[in-house]
C-alpha cells in the first residue's frame, strides 16, 4: 500500500486502513504538544468579561466548580468529564503508549490502555467545547466587554492538534507492536 | 444485491471490534476473547436492539422536559428572562444574531431530533428485516455517530455563561433544570447510537441467521 | 466493525503481517517536533510570566466575613484594585474570619506593618453616607497604607473604616472632657464655623473621671491650634435670654444633630506657638466658659466670714478691682468649738494667671513659693477678701479682693488645706459704720453760728451794690459829652477820605477813556500773536516755504 493511501470496504465504503507515514513520530510530537496546550488551557482563564469595572474571568475548572455550586451537579459532572477528564486521560494514555514505542519497546498493559482509549474516545469533546466558547463569546460581546483569556487560544490549538493526532495515530501500528511482543515472549 | 464470497461470520471468523484482529472463536463458545487485546468477542453486539430501544425510549421521554423546561435564566438590571432552548434561539434570532441562532438551532434542536428519528428508523428497519437503501442507511448511521457529540454545544455554552456572568445585580446567568434533561438526552442518544450494531442491517441481505 | 471478505483457511494467529518498525528519521519527522517544542516554549513562558507577576499573599482577620467572597471581593487602594480575595475561612480558635488575599506585585510595597484594612460597605454614619458604590459593585476591602518601614503579611482588619487615613495631613490632639454629651466618633470640629476636622476616637480615662477624646484637625487649619487654644462643646443650640435680648448660637445643623467641638485661640498679649501633635487640652462646656477661662493654674483658698453670707452663691465671682479672678466653689457654715461662734467658710478658686506680674515674663513655670511670698507681702499691705453687694435690689453678694488700709494685721494660714486668706467684714457693716460717722459729723456742725454769719455777709453785699450803682451814674453824666465831640471829628476825617476814594474809582471805572485805549491795544497785540503762531505752525510743517513760498492747497 502506498504511503498515505487507504483501503476501503467494498460493501459500505468505510475506511479500512490508512497507511500513515511516520505515524509514531508524528503522533508522539502531536501528543506532547497537545499535552502542553492542555495544561495551559486549564491553568489560565478562558474568557473574561467586564462591565463598568466589575469583571469576572474563569478557567474551565472554575466554570465547572461554579456550576456545581449552583446546584447543578449532573451538568457540572458532564462538562467536567467531556471537556477535562476524557481529553486529559486520552493524552496521558497516549503518552504512556507512545513514549516507550518511540524508544522501541512495548509498555506493559498496552492492550488494557488501548481498550480504555477505544472506550472513552467518543466522549472527548474538546472541539465541541471550542465551538461552545465561540458561541458564548458572540452571545456575551453584545452586553459586556470581552477579554479573551490565554486558554482561549490554547483550546483552539488543542482542538487542531487533537484533530491532527486523530488522523495521524495509527492503531494498527500499536497492535502490530503488541503482536510482535506477544509473539516474542511466546504468548 | 449479492456480494461476492461468503461472509467471514459464516466461515466462523470474528473480527475484534477493538483491535480489528480476525480470529476464530471455538464454535459453541460464548465467552471468547480476542487473543490480542482480550476484549470479549462477539459476532454481533449482544442485545443490541433491545438496549437500543430502551435507551431511545428513555431519550424520547426526557426530550420533552428538555425542551419545555427552562434551560437558562438570565437576569439583568432591568429584565429577568427564563429561556428554554427554543425560546433562546428565537431570542438570538431577533436580537440580530442570525448566525449564532442557526448554529444553536442546528446543534440543540435539529441534531437531537435527527438522532432520535434516524435511530428509530434504523431500528424499525432492522426489525422489519427490510433491505432497501442499505447504503443510505449506513451513511445515516455514520452521520448519527459523527454528529451526536455536537449537541453538547448548548450545555457547554450554558456552563460558560453561568460561570462567567456572575456580576451581582448587574447581570447573572443560572442554568435551569432543562439543562440536566437536555444533557441526559445527549448522553442517552450517544449510548443508543453506540449500542446499535449496524452489521445487523446487512443480515437480512444475506438471508442468514440473524444474531440477535 | 465492518465485514471483511477473506480467504478461508486463515488460522487464529497466522498470517499476521509484521508491523513495520519505522526507525528512519527524515526531515519531515524532525519538523513535526517543532510543534511540541513551540508549545512547550509557549507554555513555559506563560507559566514563568504568571509566576513572576505574582505578588505577595497576605492574610487579614476580621470579626465577620459578611460580604466577602472568594475570588470576587477586591482589595482597593484609592479606588484602584490592587488585590483579590482568594480564600475566606474561620480561624482555628473560631474567633475570627481569616481572609487570604493575593496582592499584585506592584502593590507589594504597600504592605507595611501599620497598613490598615477594613471592609467597605454602604454605611450611614451621623455625618455622612459612604460606600454607596458597593450596593451595585459588591463590597470591597479598603486599604490605608502605613508609613512604617517593616513589612508584614498577617494583618488584623478594622471593623469600621478609620475616620482619618494616614495620608491626610494634619495633627491629632487629645481633649479631656467631663462627659461625652452628644459627641461621637466622626463628630465635626469647627473653627470659625468652618469644619476643619473630626473626632477620631473616644475612651474613658483610666481613673474613670474624664473622657479622653482624640481629635484630628486637618492641615492647613492645624496651625491655628496654639498652645493656649480653647476647645468647647459646640453641640446643640446655645440659647440665652438676658437684658440684651435673645441670643441663639449654633455652629451648624450638623453639630446640632451630631454634636461638635469648636475651638478658638483667645486674643492675648502674646502669641503662643502652634500646639504640637498629641497635646492635651481641656474641653469646656460652652463658649463663654472656654473663652473666659484662660487659666491652667488654679489655687483654692478658704475665706472665713462672721457675717451673713445670704446672697452669696456658688459660682459668684471673686473680683479684684473689677476683674474676675476666680469664683466661689463652696459655702459652708462651721461652728468653732472653742469660741462657740458660727463661722461662714467660703471656698474660692483663684486663678493667679489673671493677675499678671508687670515684668511681662510668661508665667508658665512660676514657682508656688514665689506666689506665696508675693501674697504674703500683699496681705501685709492690707490685701483682704470682703463680701460686697453686687446688686442692691436682689441682694446678691460677691467676694471682692482689695487692699484695705487700716485693717488689723493678719497672715495667710498656709497650713490649712486649702490655705485661709484673711478677710475683712463686708459691705453692709461698713456702710452702716460710715453712715453713722457721717451723721455724727453732721451733728457736730455749728449750724446756728453759720447762719448768723451768713446773714451779715448778705447785708454787706447789699451796701456794696448800692455804691456801685452811684458810680455808674457819675460816669454817664460827665464823661460822656467830651467823648461825643471827639467822635464828630473823627467822622469828618472819615468823610474826606471817602471822597478821595470816589475819584480814584471813577478813573478806574470801566468806560474811562484811558481804559478803553488800553483795551484796544491789548486786542491788537493778541491778534498779532495769533498770526505769528499760525506762521510758525506752517513753517514747521513745510520749512521749504521760506524759500519757495506758500504752496497752493492741493486737494
Amino acid at each position: 500500500m502506498p504511503p498515505g493511501g487507504s483501503a476501503c470496504c467494498c460493501c459500505c465504503g468505510a475506511t479500512l486502513y490508512r497507511n500513515l507515514p511516520d505515524s509514531l513520530n508524528r503522533s508522539l510530537a502531536l501528543t506532547v504538544a497537545a499535552a502542553v496546550l492542555f495544561l495551559v488551557a486549564n491553568a489560565f482563564p478562558v474568557l473574561g468579561i467586564n462591565l463598568q469595572g466589575n469583571g469576572n474571568a474563569v478557567t474551565l475548572l472554575q466554570a465547572v466548580q461554579e456550576l456545581w455550586r449552583q446546584d447543578m451537579p449532573l451538568v457540572s459532572t458532564l462538562t467536567f468529564v467531556t471537556a477535562i477528564l476524557v481529553p486529559g486521560l486520552e493524552l496521558v494514555m497516549m503518552l504512556y503508549l507512545l513514549l516507550p514505542l518511540y524508544r522501541g519497546h512495548v509498555p506493559p498493559g498496552t492492550s488494557l490502555i488501548m481498550r480504555l482509549l477505544h472506550a472513552i474516545k467518543p466522549w472527548g469533546m474538546v472541539e465541541v467545547f471550542m465551538l461552545g466558547i465561540l458561541v458564548s463569546l458572540v452571545k456575551l460581546v453584545q452586553d459586556f466587554r470581552i477579554i479573551p483569556g490565554v486558554a482561549l487560544w490554547s483550546f483552539g490549538g488543542l482542538t487542531l492538534l487533537l484533530a491532527a493526532l486523530a488522523s495521524s495515530f495509527n492503531q494498527r501500528d500499536v497492535w502490530a507492536h503488541l503482536d510482535l511482543k506477544q509473539r516474542r515472549s511466546g504468548v | 444485491m449479492e456480494w461476492p464470497g461468503r461472509s467471514a461470520a459464516a466461515q466462523g471468523f470474528c473480527s475484534c471490534h477493538v483491535c480489528g484482529l480476525v480470529s476464530r472463536p471455538q464454535p459453541g463458545e460464548t465467552a471468547a476473547r480476542c487473543p490480542r487485546c482480550w476484549t470479549k468477542l462477539y459476532f454481533r453486539r449482544p442485545d443490541s436492539l433491545r438496549r437500543c430501544w430502551a435507551l431511545l425510549l428513555a431519550s424520547y421521554i426526557l426530550y420533552i422536559p428538555a425542551n419545555l423546561m427552562v434551560m437558562m435564566e438570565t437576569g439583568t438590571l432591568i429584565s429577568y428572562r427564563k429561556d428554554t432552548i427554543l425560546s433562546g434561539v428565537i431570542h438570538l434570532w431577533h436580537n440580530g444574531n442570525p448566525g449564532i441562532a442557526t448554529i444553536v438551532f442546528i446543534a440543540s434542536i435539529l441534531v437531537p431530533l435527527f438522532k432520535l428519528v434516524v435511530l428509530t428508523l434504523l431500528l424499525l428497519s432492522v426489525r422489519r428485516g427490510s433491505t432497501w437503501g442499505i447504503k443510505h442507511r449506513i451513511k445515516l448511521y455514520r452521520i448519527v455517530e459523527l454528529v451526536g457529540r455536537w449537541s453538547m454545544l448548548d450545555i457547554f455554552v450554558v456552563t460558560l455563561l453561568a460561570a462567567l456572568v456572575q456580576i451581582q445585580s448587574f447581570a447573572t446567568v443560572r442554568a435551569g433544570a432543562g439543562a440536566i434533561a437536555f444533557g441526559a438526552v445527549v448522553v442517552l442518544t450517544m449510548f443508543a447510537a453506540m449500542e446499535f450494531d449496524p452489521r445487523l442491517m446487512w443480515d437480512p441481505l444475506r438471508k442468514e441467521r440473524t444474531y440477535e | 466493525m465492518s465485514e471483511t471478505v477473506t480467504n478461508p483457511g486463515s488460522a487464529q494467529t497466522a498470517d499476521i503481517p509484521e508491523a513495520i518498525v519505522d526507525r528512519r528519521r527524515h526531515r519531515s519527522s524532525q519538523l513535526i517536533w517543532l510543534i511540541p517544542v513551540v508549545a512547550l516554549i509557549i507554555g513555559l513562558s506563560l507559566g514563568i510570566k504568571a509566576y513572576l507577576e505574582k505578588g505577595p499573599t497576605i492574610t487579614i482577620s476580621f470579626k465577620s466575613g459578611e460580604g466577602i467572597e472568594e475570588g470576587k471581593t477586591k482589595i482597593k487602594y484609592k479606588d484602584v484594585q490592587i488585590g483579590l480575595v482568594r480564600d475566606v475561612s474561620i480561624s482555628s480558635d473560631r474567633s475570627s474570619v481569616v481572609v487570604t488575599a493575593e496582592i499584585e506585585r506592584d502593590a507589594a510595597e504597600f504592605m507595611k506593618a501599620d497598613t490598615r484594612f477594613w471592609v467597605v460597605r454602604a454605611r450611614i454614619t451621623g455625618s455622612s453616607i459612604t460606600g454607596l458604590g458597593t450596593l451595585t459593585g459588591g463590597t470591597y476591602i479598603g486599604m490605608d497604607v502605613g508609613s512604617s518601614q517593616e513589612d508584614k503579611t498577617a494583618f488584623t482588619g478594622l471593623e469600621t473604616p478609620p475616620v482619618v487615613t494616614m495620608d491626610v495631613p494634619g495633627r491629632q490632639f487629645v481633649l479631656h472632657a467631663d462627659d461625652l454629651g452628644s459627641l461621637n466618633v466622626g463628630s465635626p470640629i469647627f473653627y470659625r464655623h468652618l469644619q476643619v476636622g473630626e473626632v477620631v476616637s473616644n475612651e474613658l480615662d483610666q481613673d474613670g473621671e474624664t473622657i479622653l477624646l482624640r481629635i484630628f484637625v486637618r492641615a492647613p487649619y492645624d496651625k491655628y491650634v496654639r498652645q493656649n487654644t480653647r476647645f468647647w462643646h459646640a453641640s446643640g443650640i446655645d440659647f440665652s435670654l438676658d437684658a440684651n435680648g435673645v441670643k441663639i448660637n449654633t455652629e451648624s445643623l450638623l453639630s446640632v444633630m451630631m454634636g461638635g467641638i469648636a475651638f478658638q485661640t483667645p486674643e492675648d498679649f502674646e502669641e503662643y506657638q502652634q500646639a504640637e501633635q498629641n497635646r492635651h487640652f481641656t474641653l469646656f462646656e460652652n463658649r463663654e466658659v472656654a473663652i473666659k477661662s484662660p487659666d491652667s493654674t488654679v489655687e483654692n483658698y478658704r475665706l472665713l466670714f462672721s457675717e451673713s453670707v445670704r446672697g452669696l452663691t456658688v459660682g459668684a465671682p471673686v473680683d479684684l478691682r473689677g476683674i474676675t479672678v476666680g469664683e466661689v466653689t463652696k459655702i459652708k457654715a462651721e461652728i468653732d468649738p472653742a469660741s462657740k461662734k458660727v463661722i461662714m467658710a467660703v471656698q474660692i478658686r483663684f486663678y493667679p494667671e489673671r493677675v499678671k506680674p508687670r515684668s511681662g515674663a510668661t508665667s508658665d513655670q512660676r514657682a508656688t513659693v514665689d506666689s506665696r511670698k508675693l501674697l504674703d507681702a500683699m496681705v501685709k499691705q492690707g490685701f483682704r477678701a470682703q463680701l460686697k453687694s453686687g446688686n442692691l435690689l436682689t441682694g446678691q453678694l460677691y467676694v471682692a479682693l482689695d487692699f484695705f488700709p487700716g485693717v488689723p494685721t493678719a497672715r495667710i494660714d498656709w497650713h490649712g488645706n486649702p490655705p485661709v486668706l484673711p478677710t475683712v467684714s463686708g459691705n453692709m457693716a461698713q456702710l452702716q459704720a460710715s453712715l453713722t460717722q457721717i451723721v455724727q459729723k453732721l451733728e457736730r456742725l455749728p449750724l446756728e453760728e453759720l447762719a448768723g454769719d451768713a446773714r451779715k455777709t448778705v447785708q454787706t453785699l447789699d451796701t456794696t451794690l448800692k455804691s456801685a450803682d452811684k458810680l455808674l451814674k457819675n460816669i454817664d453824666s460827665s464823661v460822656v459829652p467830651e467823648t461825643r465831640l471827639m467822635m464828630e471829628d473823627v467822622r469828618k476825617t472819615l468823610d474826606g477820605a471817602n471822597k478821595a476814594l470816589a475819584e480814584v474809582k471813577q478813573t478806574m471805572s470801566a468806560d474811562a477813556p484811558l481804559q478803553v485805549d488800553l483795551r484796544d491795544t491789548l486786542r491788537e497785540l493778541g491778534r498779532a500773536a495769533q498770526s505769528l503762531r499760525v506762521l510758525g505752525d506752517y513753517l514747521e510743517r513745510n520749512p521749504e516755504a521760506l524759500l519757495r513760498g506758500k504752496k497752493e492747497d492741493q486737494r
